[in-house]
């Protein structure tokens, strides 16, 4: 199988009622452009997922975030710069600004270019595999927007 | 008037992982506790399900260790369906299995306890994070680590399918043969691994056991608990990370009893606290007799370092001399010293490393015949494997037709959550004094469960230095007086 230049990473656990969301998310954008770029979906994080980062130009991570901030269901994009390692709002992010450094600091084939969508989700502790109300109607939206980031990266590319 | 110090985590945990110390009118500590999370729920979950989903939804109930829950999970099922698989499909599991405990214990070892003993439990804060650990071991080093933790994973993934949440167990045995293409691959990273772990006892060993102060630190009486230790043998009592039986062994190191995984319910039960929703795991045989150390104490402690005190010695050369030399310096097993641990550590990616390479080797390992199919009726399985943070039990009944109507899973942190909360406990009394708690003794508090790895809290699985905590100080009525967050922000 051809290694593609960007890696779509859902971020979430599924039994975990909504913290599953990121994982939908890029099972649902997989079946839309199954060619735009490889699929992954994982419960771990932090630096232990570091190493599906190599080799790829670009990542875009899709995950659920409980930041209190916004109204459940709302989608946003996080910028990994924005996370400082003391309260990133998804335990996934915790080791994320560790990761980017290290696969920086040692020359490693790094993504040059990491976006992340989250949507802001209610429950995410419970195990269950429903997702809850809010972040049902959220879902399609977040699908849609990283569809258009996957979509942009190509214009880019062709420009 | 007491106040109430809490080092809380600020993650989706937020209010489950937290060491709560209660401080006394002297500024000393009164007594600290920390609280692990409970799986909540699970057991609801699991029930009505076919038994043939366990492992994979026990792998997906943790984002730190899938391929051990995976691989309990499957032998529970081995156990429900009283099928014993075929050589070969035993040799690929155990095979997935050790590839699976030398990474893992390699991102310990670099990334989360390395800051702690490689670069200094006394180094500024800035330092004890992962670039200082880079800084000291050199850039060459990191990028090795790295590359040897994807080509153990790259091999987990080709032989179990998917590195994440592993898909290859089966009752009976496994779900596909190894090709002679997945065996070179085997033998190649083997090669690499046995050389990785040698690489990593030397880095150990030029770090920390040469350093005076940090062994004076290793075997200081704050981090040091004379406790049972119970981990996985074989049948010649040397470590085995997939089968043989569990052995107790006293805090003298004399044996006190072995027993199949069957068994362990006569064995091991749970205690409660009042002010933790923890469950206390403790020796049925010694009974509770609250947080205390000693041979009269049903208190024990698993993982790395109980394993080598369980252990009579390794079941591969390289290993061997590495045990050998560690139990040297402690005076002869077994060794209380929580911070040996990280030692420990290393000592078993040798085995797992130099077992992988027997097992890659193994003409039998090829075998095409990978499965005995399940003919009898289920009822009840017990499965265990030792998970690089300390054994790990599921237990299951089902009814004739294999669906779930109990599930238990006993975790490596709830066997060891007694001895944690002692060291917790000893270390905020040798280390917090006139009411002085800034960030290099809280450091050095998290020391005392950071060996352990906790495997629930996804902050107690961030990088040391890092973790986000939050430090509250409440007087006697619950007022909050103060806060203090780590690390900024």
């Amino acid at each position: 199988m051809v290694r593609k230049r960007t890696l779509v990473l859902g971020l979430g656990n599924e039994i975990n009622s909504d913290d599953g969301v990121g994982v939908i998310a890029v099972q649902m954008l997989e079946t839309q452009l199954p060619e735009e770029a490889d699929f992954l979906t994982t419960s771990e994080h932090g630096v232990s997922i570091l190493e599906l980062f190599l080799g790829y130009e670009r990542v875009l991570l899709v995950d659920a975030i409980q930041s209190g901030r916004n109204r459940p269901g709302t989608v946003v994009e996080l910028n990994p710069d924005d996370f400082g390692p003391v309260l990133a709002p998804s335990p996934h992010f915790s080791g994320l600004p560790e990761m980017i450094t290290i696969g920086r600091e040692l020359d490693l084939e790094f993504p040059k270019e990491i976006k992340i969508l989250a949507i802001e989700v209610e429950d995410p502790y419970s195990i269950g595999e429903e997702l809850s109300e809010s972040v049902k109607a959220g879902l399609p939206e977040l699908v849609s927007r990283a569809r258009s980031e996957l979509l942009k990266w190509r214009t880019g590319e062709s420009r | 008037m007491g106040r109430k110090v809490v080092i809380e985590p600020i993650t989706r945990l937020e209010g489950h992982g937290k060491i709560d110390i209660f401080l006394n009118d002297e500024g000393g500590v009164d007594r600290a506790y920390l609280q692990v999370p409970e799986l909540r729920g699970f057991e609801t979950f699991a029930q009505g399900r076919p038994a043939e989903d366990m492992p994979q939804i026990t792998s997906r109930i943790c984002g730190v260790c899938p391929t051990a829950h995976h691989v309990a999970a499957t032998k529970a099922l081995d156990d429900l369906y009283q099928v014993d698989p075929p050589s070969p499909a035993k040799k690929i599991r155990e095979l997935v299995y050790n590839t699976f405990v030398l990474e893992d214990h390699a991102l310990h070892l670099y990334f989360l306890g390395g800051p702690d003993f490689i670069v200094g439990p006394q180094a500024p804060k800035e330092q004890r994070n992962i670039l200082g650990v880079l800084g000291k071991v050199g850039t060459d080093v990191g990028r090795k680590v790295i590359l040897a933790r994807k080509s153990c994973r790259d091999l987990i993934t080709r032989i179990a399918g998917k590195v994440i949440h592993p898909v290859f167990g089966l009752p009976g045995g496994v779900a596909k043969s190894l090709t002679l293409e997945d065996r070179q691959k085997a033998v190649k990273v083997a090669d690499g691994a046995v050389e990785f772990a040698l690489f990593s006892l030397r880095v150990f060993e030029d770090l920390v056991l040469s350093n005076a102060k940090y062994m004076e630190w290793i075997t200081s009486d704050t981090y040091t608990h004379k406790t049972h230790y119970m981990g996985l043998v074989d049948e010649n009592n040397r470590l085995n990370f997939y089968e043989g039986r569990l052995r107790v062994v006293k805090p003298d190191g004399a044996e006190l009893v072995k027993f199949p995984v069957q068994e362990y319910l006569n064995h091991i039960a749970e205690h409660v606290e009042p002010w933790s929703y923890v469950k206390f795991c403790f020796l049925k045989d010694k009974g509770w007799s609250g947080f205390k150390e000693g041979a009269d104490s049903g208190i024990y402690c698993v993982g790395p370092l109980a394993r080598l005190n369980v252990s009579d010695r390794m079941a591969t050369p390289e290993a061997q001399k590495a045990f050998e030399k560690f139990c040297e310096t402690f005076g002869g097993k077994p060794v209380h010293h929580t911070l040996a641990t990280h030692w420990a550590r290393v000592i078993e990616m040798i085995y797992a490393a130099e077992r992988m390479k027997e097992l890659a080797n193994d003409p039998e390992i090829g075998d095409a015949h990978v499965r005995t199919l399940p003919t009898k009726t289920p009822s009840e399985g017990f499965g265990l494997v030792e998970a690089p943070r300390g054994t790990l039990v599921h237990h299951y009944k089902t009814d004739a037709r294999g669906i779930v109507t109990m599930a238990n899973l006993v975790v490596a942190t709830q066997n060891n959550s007694g001895r944690i909360s002692m060291s917790v406990d000893k270390a905020a009394k040798g280390l917090i004094r006139n009411n002085e708690v800034n960030d290099g003794l809280l450091n050095m508090v998290e020391m005392a469960f950071r060996a352990y790895d906790p495997c629930h809290g996804c902050a107690t699985h961030a990088l040391p230095g890092q973790m986000p905590l939050i430090l509250r100080i409440y007087n006697s009525n619950h007022q909050l007086q103060r806060e203090i967050r780590r690390n900024g922000s």
